[in-house]
C-alpha cells in the first residue's frame, strides 16, 4: 500500500496502476484500495499544497495517477457505488477554462466521491438537469473568469426550481475565491480543491 | 473626519475621509494612483501600501492568500482590502501606470526609410503625413510618417491609460460592460493619450498635427472594440471568440477631432481576424513575411500569447491565455520591462550568486520576463531547480539581491511561470499538430513583441519556451504589429497583402483541442520541447 501511495505522490501513473492491480490480485477490494491507498495519498498531498509550496505540475501528475487507478476499477472513471456520495461539478456557461475543475475532479475522485463532470462552458439548465438525475450531496462550480459570476448566482434558484433546495452549492477558482458566499449566492467558497474536502466532510452523507 | 497621511515619493499629503471606505477608493478620490491589476476586489495583490502609523484593522482572507509572511510583518496591506476608521499614515509602495511617453526605439517597426513610398491618399498641396498606431492592452506605440517620401518623422511608445480599469482584457471588458458611458470613457482614453504625445512630437519635429491625413490602427480585438465602441461586452461571450468581429464603426471626424489631426483624415482600424485574434497578429504576419516559407512560426508573448504557423497552404492562428508572468506580473519580485528591471541574469558557476543586468543602469527593483527566463534556466543548469519546477536541496526560494529591495525568486513564482509557458507551449504544439509539422523541422521562428527583445534564445529553448531549432532559425523581430501597421498605412499593395493573409488564416480554439491538457501538462516541465508528440 505504501508503494501505491508513493507512486501517486510521485505522479507515476504506470507504477500506481501496477501497484493497485497487485493489491487487488492479492485480495484487497477496490474500495479498500481507494480508502487506504488513494485517499491517504490525497491527504499527504493536501498538507504539501500550502500556498508557499504549491506546484500545479505535481498536483496534475498525482491527479492523473489517481484517475488511472480509479479507471482500473471503474472504467468510467467515477466511483459509481461511492459510500461518500455524489458531487456534480461544472465550469459554467461563459467559462471555457477547466483546469481548476479537472483538479477538483481528481481530488474528489481520489477521496472516494462519485464525481459527475458536466464539463466546461456548461449551460445552467444542463447542470440543473444533471443534479436532478444524480441527487448529489453537493454541486461544485469552478470559475476562472469573473464574468461567470452572474450565472453562478443563479445556480441555487435553478436547483430549487427542480426541488433540490437541500443540495449544497460551493464555488472556487481564480475568479470566484475572492468572493463571499453571500456575493455568489452559494453555501461555501473554497480556496482550494482540498478546502472543498473539508466542506464536504462536514456535510456528512447526502441524499442518495 | 479622520485624516489620512500619504507618503509618496518623498512628499506627504493629508486627506480627510469618511470612515469605512476602502483605502483604494480614498486614494483614487484624492487623485493618488496605486498600481493595480483588478477592479479592487482583492484578486491581483498589487495595490500594496505600508502602514506607518495608526490602526489598520485586521487582514482579510484575500490578504492572507496573497501577502507573504515578511510583508505581513512589515505592515504591508492591500489598499482595496482595508477600510480605515481612524487617523492613519501610509506609504504607497508602487504608484499606478503613468502614461509617460518615450521615444520609440530606432529598431522598432519597419525600416525608417521605406524603399518606395507610395501613399494611400491622393497627393495634395503641402506635405501629407500618416499615423500608424499599435494599440496594445498594456502599451501603445505609434509612428508618424511623411507619406510621399516614405520616411519616419518620429515615433513614441507609452502605456495604455485604460489599465486603470484593469490590467487584463477580461477585467477591462467587464468594466466596459457596466455602462455605455464607462465604455465611451475607456474608448477615449488612448486617443487622449496619443493626442498629447502627438502634439509634443509634432512640435519637436516642426510639423503640424493637422497635416496628418491618414491613420491606421492595429490591435487586439478587445482594444479595437473599446476604441470604436463596437459592443465590446459581446467579446466576453466564448461564441464570439472565433468569429470575425466588426470594429469598423469608427466615426472618422470624431476620431480626427480627438486626435487633433486633419478634420477629414481617413481614420481606419485594420479589422481584427476574430474575437481573440486581433489585427496586430495579422500585421505581424505581414511585417515578418511569415508566409514566404512553409514551416514558419510566429510567437508574440504576453498575457494572451498570439501564435501563427504557416504550413504552405494554411495560416493557423490562435491565442493562448497563460497569465501575465511574461510581463512580470503575478511574480512576487516581478515588474514590467523598464528602468530598474533585471532583464538578463546568469547564475555564477563558481557558486556565488547571480550576475545580472538592469535596464537604465539604475539599482534593480525587480525582474522582468526575459530576466525570469534567464534566472530559471540557469538555476535548472546548476540543478538548483528541478525540471518539475521545485527547488532542490531543501531550499524554497532563491535570493537574487539581498536588500534595498530584496529580490528573491519563490516557488509560487516558478509555478506561475511554468503555467504561462505551458499555455503557450500547448498552443504551439496544437498548431504544429494541425499543420503536421514536427517542432524540430521548423524553418523560421519569429519572436515578436517587447518580451522577445532581450530574450536569451538558448535559455528559452533550454526550458521549453521556444521550439528546439537551430539558433540561426530564431529571429527576434521587435514590434511587428506596428511595422505591419506602417506597411498598411504606406502601401496599398501591403494593405491588399494583409487581406490575402486574412483569407488564408484559420483559427484554432485551444479550449476545444482534445490534446490541450496533455500538451499543457508536458509544457509545465522546465525542459526542451520534444520534437514529436508526447
Amino acid at each position: 500500500m505504501d508503494k501505491l501511495i508513493t507512486a501517486i505522490l510521485d505522479g507515476d501513473s504506470a507504477m500506481a496502476v501496477s501497484k493497485a492491480r497487485q493489491l487487488n490480485a492479492s485480495g484487497l477490494s477496490p474500495e479498500k484500495i481507494i480508502i487506504e491507498g488513494v485517499e491517504a495519498a490525497m491527504s499527504a498531498l493536501d498538507t504539501k499544497c500550502t500556498l508557499e509550496d504549491f506546484n500545479l505540475l505535481e498536483i496534475m501528475l498525482a491527479g492523473r495517477a489517481v484517475m488511472e487507478v480509479t479507471k482500473l476499477f471503474w472504467p468510467s472513471g467515477a466511483v459509481k457505488d461511492s459510500a461518500k456520495g455524489t458531487v456534480v461539478i461544472a465550469a459554467l456557461e461563459g467559462d471555457v477554462h477547466d483546469l481548476g475543475k479537472n483538479i477538483l475532479k481528481m481530488v474528489l475522485t481520489g477521496k472516494g466521491y462519485n464525481v459527475v463532470d458536466c464539463g466546461k462552458n456548461c449551460p445552467l439548465q444542463k447542470l440543473a438537469d444533471a443534479a436532478a438525475a444524480e441527487r448529489p450531496l453537493a454541486v461544485g462550480l469552478s470559475g476562472l473568469i469573473t464574468t461567470v459570476i452572474p450565472v453562478v448566482r443563479q445556480v441555487k434558484g435553478a436547483l430549487a426550481a427542480r426541488g433540490l433546495d437541500n443540495v449544497k452549492v460551493f464555488a472556487g477558482g481564480a475568479a470566484l475565491k475572492q468572493s463571499t458566499p453571500g456575493m455568489l449566492n452559494v453555501d461555501f467558497v473554497a480556496e482550494s480543491a482540498f478546502d472543498v474536502l473539508r466542506f464536504l466532510s462536514g456535510l456528512g452523507k447526502g441524499i442518495r | 473626519m479622520p485624516e489620512l497621511t500619504v507618503i509618496t515619493g518623498g512628499t506627504e499629503r493629508k486627506i480627510t475621509f469618511p470612515g469605512g471606505l476602502p483605502l483604494r477608493k480614498i486614494l483614487e478620490g484624492a487623485g493618488l494612483l496605486v498600481r493595480s491589476g483588478c477592479t479592487g476586489n482583492g484578486a491581483c495583490g498589487l495595490c500594496l501600501v505600508k502602514v506607518e502609523k495608526g490602526n489598520d484593522g485586521n487582514l482579510t482572507k484575500n490578504e492572507r492568500l496573497l501577502l507573504s509572511a515578511s510583508q505581513i510583518n512589515e505592515h504591508i496591506r492591500m489598499a482595496c482590502q482595508m477600510a480605515p476608521q481612524g487617523d492613519l499614515s501610509i506609504r504607497i509602495i508602487d504608484e499606478g501606470a503613468k502614461s509617460a511617453w518615450r521615444e520609440l526605439p530606432q529598431e522598432s517597426g519597419r525600416p525608417i526609410t521605406a524603399k518606395s513610398g507610395q501613399g494611400t491618399g491622393t497627393a495634395s498641396p503641402g506635405k501629407t503625413f500618416g499615423l500608424a498606431v499599435d494599440l496594445g492592452t498594456t502599451h501603445i506605440s505609434f509612428s508618424v510618417w511623411d507619406m510621399a517620401q516614405g520616411k519616419r518623422v518620429f515615433g513614441r511608445a507609452g502605456l495604455n491609460p485604460q489599465s486603470r480599469f484593469g490590467s487584463d482584457i477580461i477585467t477591462r471588458l467587464t468594466a466596459a460592460s457596466e455602462s455605455p458611458e464607462k465604455a465611451r470613457i475607456m474608448g477615449r482614453l488612448p486617443l487622449e493619450a496619443i493626442n498629447g504625445a502627438l502634439a509634443d512630437g509634432c512640435a519637436e519635429n516642426r510639423m503640424h498635427p493637422a497635416d496628418i491625413r491618414h491613420v491606421r490602427f492595429v490591435g487586439n480585438t478587445p482594444m479595437l472594440a473599446l476604441l470604436t465602441c463596437s459592443s465590446p461586452a459581446a467579446l466576453l461571450r466564448p461564441d464570439q471568440w472565433t468569429r470575425p468581429f466588426d470594429c469598423a464603426a469608427a466615426d472618422a471626424p470624431v476620431f480626427a477631432a480627438a486626435l487633433g489631426i486633419h478634420q477629414q483624415a481617413s481614420v481606419k482600424a485594420v479589422l481584427p481576424f476574430a474575437g481573440f485574434v486581433g489585427s496586430d497578429l495579422l500585421a505581424g504576419v505581414l511585417a515578418t513575411g511569415l508566409m514566404s516559407a512553409p514551416g514558419s512560426l510566429l510567437m508574440d508573448f504576453g498575457t494572451n500569447s498570439e501564435i501563427a504557423l504557416w504550413d504552405g497552404t494554411t495560416l493557423w492562428v490562435t491565442s493562448a491565455a497563460g497569465g501575465p508572468a511574461f510581463e512580470g506580473y503575478g511574480i512576487r519580485c516581478g515588474m514590467p520591462a523598464g528602468p530598474g528591471a533585471i532583464f538578463r541574469a546568469s547564475r555564477r558557476l563558481d557558486g556565488g550568486g547571480v550576475d545580472f543586468h538592469v535596464t537604465g543602469g539604475v539599482r534593480a527593483r525587480g525582474i522582468c520576463g526575459s530576466g525570469l527566463v534567464d534566472l530559471i534556466a540557469s538555476l535548472c543548469v546548476t540543478g538548483e531547480l528541478a525540471a518539475n519546477g521545485k527547488f532542490t536541496g531543501g531550499i524554497t526560494s532563491y535570493p537574487v539581491q539581498e536588500k534595498d529591495p530584496a529580490i528573491c525568486l519563490y516557488k509560487p513564482d516558478v509555478d506561475m511561470f511554468q503555467r504561462a509557458k505551458a499555455a503557450t507551449g500547448a498552443g504551439v504544439r496544437i498548431l504544429l499538430e494541425m499543420a503536421g509539422i514536427n517542432a524540430g523541422r521548423l524553418n523560421r521562428v519569429c519572436i515578436c513583441g517587447d518580451f522577445g527583445r532581450n530574450l536569451n534564445v538558448a535559455n528559452a529553448q533550454r526550458i521549453g519556451l521556444l521550439p528546439d531549432v537551430m539558433p540561426g532559425k530564431v529571429e527576434i523581430c521587435g514590434n511587428t504589429a506596428l511595422a505591419g501597421c506602417e506597411d498598411v498605412l504606406l502601401s496599398l499593395r501591403k494593405a491588399q497583402e494583409l487581406e490575402q493573409i486574412r483569407k488564408r488564416a484559420s483559427i484554432v480554439n485551444l479550449s476545444r483541442a482534445p490534446r490541450f491538457e496533455d500538451f499543457f501538462l508536458d509544457g509545465l516541465y522546465l525542459r526542451p520541447i520534444p520534437d514529436g508528440n508526447p
